[in-house]
């Protein structure tokens, strides 16, 4: 059973609300002048960028309990839709995105969801894993090539502001707050479709399918509209990374990208938002950390994956609701209930 | 009609080294109800063992002794340190700890060996002239890959149907309580399963090799092709593994062979079709048991 989390309180809320709005000046004022540089607000519109595409995943694997090792292919089927929209058919990029969000939630709902929900567990994620290491192939295509230039990619056009911004605004600053409005907008709808009766459903039936259909829970529909939702996530996180990236290829996103929107969050906190949000500043910052890791633990660079590796493994079986889990209640008993057990026990 | 027999006799070759992968990964499946995603990887890791033992100076034949021997006990420390410890709490739980197990043996490989790729064989084992029955010619590479599949599939065979540790592997796959209460040591049992799966991945992975070479991403893909195989052949059973090995390796070559070089190469969008296909059609496989599930 999950408990939802407190409520923010409104002044925190108001005073992150200014940070966000003010963050690509920020540089140029003397205190933050020391830590920030306009670089920052590039990382500032990717988190953007990769809290939409961790929200979708999360929805699906914390909140309805469905795993998807594809996650990425989605998100690359989407940049993909809104670089040939945008650069071969004249459509505003915009307009893309959006378009391109809508028609990946429908191909999520339809053509994946709605056969997932015969699926259980194991064979959902073979068959997501199959997706995601055929889609790179898939769009290298010889027949396709008049539409995705093959293996070399799409380029996108430089992204301005509209006129009566253009003295204020750079393209950069333009993009983050694009990318930034749209992420905060689609966060507070996450909030409140997690409060409401649908994403009350999508816990039950995470917790016991049998037991959801008991209580008058229509599992297939919310195990396809889990599905849909979340594509939609990543459609409108994958249109934002084209524009964002302004370039996209078979290679952008991979098998190992999807591995590492897991790892985000399941570290960050499954089933939570807060824990979408620190899972999409790990994203975002993850390689950084690691480079300036490597400066003071020679091979570091290299050990990554088994770092990430073991943390995955470490956190599913000691503190299941990652790091989110800290902060909604006190550490202390926090701590005691963390599996520790599990560490020696040999059952089997 | 030569072309097609040959292309044939190539599938059946490289279906039957899908098939002893999937068979690991069939072996693994029944015995804790872990999907492993790391399959490829840790085969990918034994290979690398192989192959630092022969840069030692080792014998073809004993590196492989060795290298098997390694990664049984590679397997069985895998379920005995980590596996264990998410027994029985969820699919959602077991298939996130697979992914742990695949980055941590991707990146151990990583760091120990580098990213540059070895050369490995192909050994005097797997090279030499072709064998011709009537104009259709089988290449030395195949015959061994072929010749080491079956040996392989028989010993395990023999190891499950006609020993009385066979039989209790079999027993623990089937039901753990009754296991227990017959005075099977259940916990050594799934170790064992995890071992023998890891050691027939390696043997996949040292045949795989020898027309691949070695590097780290050797595997990746091979994996999605033993996945397909497991899937069409049914999760839980051996026989399937091999059966849908074999179909899968067979389908692969035609539809490369067959498909017209303005298309492009379509061998993972086959495989991904394959799952998706067996899976709306029939989601047990071939031989596989449906399940039912309780609250």
């Amino acid at each position: 059973m999950q408990v939802l989390p407190p409520r923010p309180k409104p002044i925190g809320l108001l005073l992150l609300g200014v940070f966000l709005v003010a963050f690509p000046f920020l540089h140029e004022w003397p205190f933050f002048r020391m830590f920030l540089s306009e670089f920052r607000t590039f990382n500032a519109t990717m988190f953007a960028v990769w809290l939409l595409v961790l929200l979708g995943m999360n929805l699906l694997t914390g909140y309805s309990g469905q795993v998807s090792f594809g996650h990425a292919a989605l998100v690359l089927a989407s940049a993909y839709l809104t670089a040939v929209l945008s650069q071969q058919y004249g459509f505003p990029l915009w307009g893309a995105i959006g378009l391109s969000g809508a028609a990946t939630a429908l191909v999520g709902w339809v053509t994946i969801g709605i056969p997932a929900v015969r699926l259980r567990g194991p064979y959902l994620a073979i068959a997501t894993f199959g997706l995601m290491l055929a889609f790179p192939q898939i769009l290298k295509l010889n027949v396709l090539t008049q539409w995705t230039q093959g293996a070399l990619g799409i380029r996108g056009g430089v992204v301005g502001p509209p006129g009566f911004l253009g003295g204020v605004l750079d393209g950069r600053a333009w993009m983050y707050y694009v990318a930034m409005s749209v992420a905060v907008a689609m966060t507070l709808l996450f909030v409140n479709l997690t409060r409401s009766r649908t994403g009350r459903a999508f816990v039950a039936l995470r917790d016991s399918e049998v037991g959801a259909e008991q209580m008058g829970v229509d599992v297939p529909r919310y195990k396809a509209l889990a599905f849909g939702v979340s594509s939609l996530y990543a459609g409108i996180g994958g249109g934002l990374f084209f524009a964002v990236q302004g370039f996209v290829s078979p290679d952008s996103l991979g098998l190992i990208d999807s591995i590492f929107f897991l790892v985000a969050i399941v570290i960050g906190g499954l089933g939570s938002v807060l824990g979408s949000i620190v899972a999409a500043l790990f994203l975002t910052f993850q390689s950084e950390a690691i480079s300036a890791l490597a400066e003071f633990v020679p091979g570091a660079n290299n050990l990554r994956n088994v770092f990430y590796g073991a943390s995955l493994i470490a956190v599913i079986v000691l503190f299941p609701k990652g790091i989110a889990g800290f902060f909604q209640r006190p550490l202390w008993p926090k701590l005691r209930e963390w599996n520790l057990g599990r560490l020696w026990s040999s059952r089997s | 009609m030569a072309l097609f027999l040959q292309q044939l006799i190539g599938g059946v070759a490289s279906g039957s080294m899908f098939a002893i992968l999937a068979l690991g990964i069939v072996l693994i499946y029944r015995s804790t109800g872990t999907l492993n995603f790391a399959q490829g990887q840790m085969a990918m890791f034994s290979m690398f063992v192989a192959w630092s033992a022969m840069s030692t100076g080792m014998g073809f034949w004993p590196a492989v002794l060795l290298t098997l021997l390694s990664a049984l006990a590679m397997g069985a420390l895998v379920e005995w340190l980590i596996v264990r410890r998410v027994e029985g709490t969820s699919d959602l739980n077991s298939l996130i700890v697979a992914m742990g197990l695949f980055l941590i043996f991707d990146g151990l490989a990583l760091y120990i060996w580098g990213p540059l790729p070895k050369s490995f064989g192909p050994f005097s084992f797997f090279s030499g002239g072709a064998s011709c029955i009537g104009g259709v010619c089988i290449g030395r590479l195949n015959l061994g890959i072929l010749v080491v599949s079956i040996v392989t599939t028989a010993l395990l065979y023999l190891l499950f149907q006609c020993t009385r540790f066979g039989l209790a592997l079999r027993a623990t796959a089937l039901n753990r309580l009754a296991s227990r209460l017959v005075g099977i040591p259940v916990g050594r049992m799934l170790s064992t399963g995890w071992g023998l799966g890891t050691a027939v991945g390696a043997i996949a992975g040292i045949l795989a090799a020898q027309s691949l070479g070695l590097d780290i991403r050797t595997m990746f893909f091979v994996v999605l092709f033993a996945l397909a195989a497991a899937v069409l052949g049914g999760l839980d059973s051996p026989v399937g593994a091999v059966v849908g090995g074999l179909i899968i390796g067979v389908v692969k070559n035609l539809a490369g062979t067959y498909t017209p070089s303005s298309v492009g190469s379509i061998d993972l969008a086959v495989a991904f079709a394959v799952i998706v296909l067996v899976l709306m059609v029939r989601p047990n496989g071939i031989f596989g048991r449906p399940v039912r599930m309780r609250v």
